[in-house]
């Protein structure tokens, strides 16, 4: 089938098999940023935004996302520039692999998302194996942060 | 002391890469033209392969080939592959010794078909009687793994042992520690055991080889010790090493998994074969059923003490499952050097260690951060807090009247100019004490408070791990073409901050600004030997060649390229201990523990990259907590029961404890930067600070890890008192089976 699609704001056309997840369509067209992982949706290394939604995208079909507005970690710094700079200053990573899924997924957090134990929560389809979570937690706390002094200027 | 992180100045060298998606890892690597490789792996643990029939894959569009061990000797003779104890055949030949094991490979144009071509080939095996419990496989009467498995290249076994010992590791003087005990006031014997576990990387190993002109071929994937294994790879193929060229990419996660498989051999062989480059890309179900697991383990520890509570003797007998093959360990022994070092932490009379690693028909065991160490430190601690309610003493003084003070010599003889027990035991006990603000007592990502109910326990274990002195390794200097400075090096950046502590350090040195100065891992036919990533020796064995990187830059003039190769160090060895206090709840209805705080006190000198090094404690002591409650890969009748994320049960985010770290500061590092090694320190201790405080709060010992609800629960109310918790769940069951059989017959129930 066509897949008519925004892609980190461009114009996406791909044909897809009805049977591809939307991960295979994404790294298929050369944005292997997002990372294949566990293939069962729960370690969050694949996580792109659909329509402002964090998605696991090996658990959801391309054809699925026909007509979506879709952003993957290769689109963060346009999006979510607070983001990118909050887990880069804040050292929110260590291996790297699990980082893209992270940042989309705060990409993703409204500003319900205030202190620690949401963060946790909000975050808790993300594995890391690396450091522990101390470092995302507070990058991520630090996007919401900007984010909203973003929205708000003193 | 301090209980703040400042922020470091400058960002990792690879943190903008990593949160824009641009850097490239193995599986991002795919050569024009590159044949895709799936693996038909075993399912059964123990049989022979009677036939291999193919004619279905090979009837796909898009397959090219599917290759046997028959097609691979044939081209490069019958070399076994490994990297001490080369015992592992690429692909099995004629028997299978563990379910997972590779028996053929499909080739094909897209991964999608070679994968599914996998499925279709058709395996006759005549089944043989598995081997899967370790103990049983090391007496007398066992069916054997391997025939002679003292003929293998490498063996570190001879005809005297039992046949299915892959490895035996002594230490100490069992006679002295017999005689000792003897006298001793108090003496607890006890065995704990610990299951299989998977590194848990999320990044699954992967593999990508290319023919190069003259029969070479370079490789490249997730390998954490690329000289390593281009060594093995060359020495299975018949290969000069010179042919065989390991090029450089990131690791995504390693601890320990990423060392030795025999996969990215076999990728090298396969792209050789068909003259085209091959990829090789696991799935994650099958890395963590076909790759190199951490050894369960069987660990009975004899601990003795006199009238007031001072140490006199440890004895540690240790049975491990190494699974089918040797040929995942790198150390000489062929063993697990944290249980040689298992006895270092007290003062002690006499001590003995026995680590015997048994071959059964299940997933070949490899390392996995500090091996050997957590296993031997969730008994030996746990078994101390025992002795000490033998004796009437509380388990911090138990350990404060026996850990090391400077000039104190160690069990094995060894006198340490400075070895900082009791400040750091202290240290934790304050710090776990004064928690800033209530809440840093409780888990994080706790919704609701802790029911009043629930029993509440604190536990405390230690840990002592020496800092060896500098490895070699080998670094180059150059000008980059922009005015920068190029310092390139020889093993990949698993993650830890290696590579920044390389640009760091080298500005500093050379008082250039760090901005100035790229770092790049190379290939391996660029520099000279380095070992790889491994046994905390990266930090160390790097500053210490930067040093000397910087001076030769200066005395050559600052503008040609310099090359430094290292040899081993004869720095004075550093010791470091680790102390953690665990806090925690449990439900005594369901037997639920929840772990609510775990405080660290490490024992640092300098510290390069404050957030860097702290990652190291909190990701380690997470992991230590993943190990004492969570994590089992559930190796059952051969088979991995766990293979995928959802069933093994990595902590997430809102499962940690709130995690506290104390740097005990000052003290005295190795090589010039002054530095204690810290990646395989915090989740050693971790699981029995848990143990302890689970049975503090509980009245009973848990000896088995994971600490599940449903051992807890059976040790609580169980009939045997909580022995273990499987042998009380295993008697209850067996009960309420008789009694249902009884039912069953007409016989009336218990009243």
């Amino acid at each position: 089938m066509k897949m008519h699609a925004r892609v980190n704001g461009s114009p996406f056309v791909a044909e897809v098999p009805a049977t591809s997840s939307l991960l295979e369509v994404l790294r298929g067209a050369g944005l292997t940023g997002t990372k294949e992982g566990c293939r069962i949706g729960v370690c969050g290394v694949c996580t792109v935004l659909v329509d402002n939604r964090p998605v696991s995208s090996c658990l959801y079909l391309a054809g699925c996302a026909d007509g979506a507005d879709i952003w993957t970690v290769e689109g963060m710094a346009e999006h979510a520039p607070s983001v990118v700079d909050a887990f880069v200053e804040c050292e929110g990573m260590q291996c790297g692999i699990c980082t893209p899924g992270q940042i989309v997924a705060v990409a993703s957090m409204g500003p319900d998302v205030r202190d620690e134990r949401d963060v946790r929560h909000y975050l808790s389809g993300n594995l890391c194996r690396c450091t522990g979570y101390g470092t995302i937690v507070e990058a991520a706390l630090d996007a919401q942060a900007r984010r909203r002094d973003e929205v708000a200027p003193a | 002391m301090t209980l703040a992180w400042p922020r470091v100045a400058g960002p990792r060298v690879d943190a903008r890469d990593k949160a824009t998606g641009a850097t490239r890892y193995s599986a991002d690597v795919e050569p024009e033209g590159a044949l895709h490789a799936a693996v038909v792996r075993s399912t059964v643990p123990h049989a022979e392969v009677l036939a291999v029939d193919a004619s279905a894959a090979l009837a796909i569009r898009g397959v090219t080939a599917v290759v046997t061990a028959q097609d691979l000797e044939r081209r490069f003779g019958d070399e076994l592959c490994g990297r001490r104890v080369r015992d592992m055949p690429l692909l099995a030949r004629d028997k299978v010794r563990f379910s997972g094991e590779g028996i053929a490979v499909v080739l094909a144009t897209t991964r999608q078909v070679a994968e599914d071509a996998a499925a279709l080939v058709v395996v006759e095996y005549r089944e043989l009687t598995p081997v899967l419990d370790a103990l049983a496989a090391l007496g007398p009467g066992s069916p054997r793994v391997h025939e002679a498995p003292w003929r293998y290249d490498g063996a570190v076994v001879d005809q005297s042992h039992p046949p299915n010992l892959q490895s035996e590791l002594v230490e100490g003087d069992p006679v002295a520690v017999d005689e000792v005990l003897g006298r001793a006031a108090h003496v607890v014997t006890r065995t704990y055991r610990t299951p299989s576990g998977h590194q848990g990387y999320l990044e699954p190993q992967c593999w990508t080889a290319s023919p190069r002109p003259g029969g070479r071929v370079a490789l490249l994937g997730t390998v954490k010790a690329p000289y390593r294994l281009r060594e093995q790879t060359a020495k299975t193929l018949g290969l000069a090493l010179e042919a065989v060229e390991i090029d450089p990419v990131p690791l995504g996660g390693d601890f320990g998994g990423k060392g030795g498989v025999v996969d990215p051999t076999l990728c090298a062989a396969l792209a050789l074969w068909a003259n085209r480059p091959v990829r090789l890309a696991l799935r994650a179900g099958e890395d963590m059923s076909a790759t190199d697991a951490r050894h369960p383990s069987v660990v009975e520890v004899s601990v003795g003490c006199d009238a007031d509570g001072a140490l006199l003797a440890l004895r540690v007998d240790a049975v491990f499952d190494g699974g089918a093959y040797a040929a995942v360990k790198p150390i000489p022994s062929a063993n697990l050097h944290g249980m040689a070092e298992c006895a270092l932490g007290y003062r002690l009379e006499a001590f003995s260690v026995r680590s015997a690693i048994a071959y059964t028909t299940t997933l070949p065991k490899g390392h996995m951060r500090a091996p050997g160490a957590p296993q031997a430190a969730f008994a030996i601690e746990s078994a101390l807090d025992e002795l000490a309610s033998a004796a009437g003493v509380s388990p911090v003084e138990l350990r404060r009247r026996s850990v090391l003070s400077g000039g104190d010599r160690d069990a094995y003889g060894h006198v340490w100019d400075e070895a900082r027990g009791a400040e750091t035991l202290d240290a934790a006990l304050e710090a776990a004490d004064a928690a800033p603000r209530p809440e840093d007592r409780e888990r994080p990502g706790r919704r609701r408070p802790v029911p009043s109910g629930w029993r509440r326990g604190r536990g405390v274990a230690l840990y002592a791990r020496p800092t060896a002195p500098p490895a070699t390794t080998s670094l180059r200097l150059a000008p980059g073409d922009d005015g920068r400075l190029v310092v390139e090096l020889p093993f990949p950046e698993t993650g830890t901050g290696s590579h920044s502590v390389v640009r760091d350090e080298l500005a500093a040195a050379l008082g250039v600004d760090p901005e100035n100065v790229e770092v790049r891992q190379v290939s391996t036919g660029l520099l000279p030997y380095d070992p790889g990533v491994g046994a905390s020796r990266v930090t160390v064995g790097l500053t210490a060649a930067v040093h000397q990187l910087a001076s030769r830059w200066w005395e050559s003039g600052g503008t040609e390229a310099v090359t430094v190769e290292t040899g081993s160090g004869t720095d004075r060895p550093a010791l470091s201990y680790c102390a953690q206090v665990a806090d925690v709840a449990v439900d005594p209805e369901t037997g639920q523990v929840l772990v609510s705080s775990v405080v660290t006190a490490a024992d640092v000198a300098s510290v390069l990259r404050p957030r860097s090094h702290r990652m190291q404690i909190d990701g380690g002591t997470v992991m230590g907590y993943g190990f004492a409650c969570l994590e089992d890969l559930l190796e059952r009748d051969g088979q991995v029961w766990a293979p995928n994320l959802a069933e093994l049960r990595l902590p997430t985010a809102a499962d940690v404890p709130s995690l506290r770290t104390v740097l005990v500061e000052g003290g005295r590092g190795v090589g010039p930067a002054n530095v204690k090694a810290v990646g395989e320190l915090t989740n050693v201790p971790t699981a029995a600070a848990i143990a302890n405080a689970v049975a503090e709060a509980t009245g009973r010992r848990v000896r088995q890890l994971p600490l599940t609800a449903e051992r807890v629960f059976w040790a609580l109310h169980g009939e045997t008192g909580g022995e273990t918790g499987d042998e009380a769940r295993d008697e209850a069951r067996g009960e309420a089976r008789n009694v249902a059989r009884g039912v069953a017959r007409g016989e009336e129930g218990p009243a």
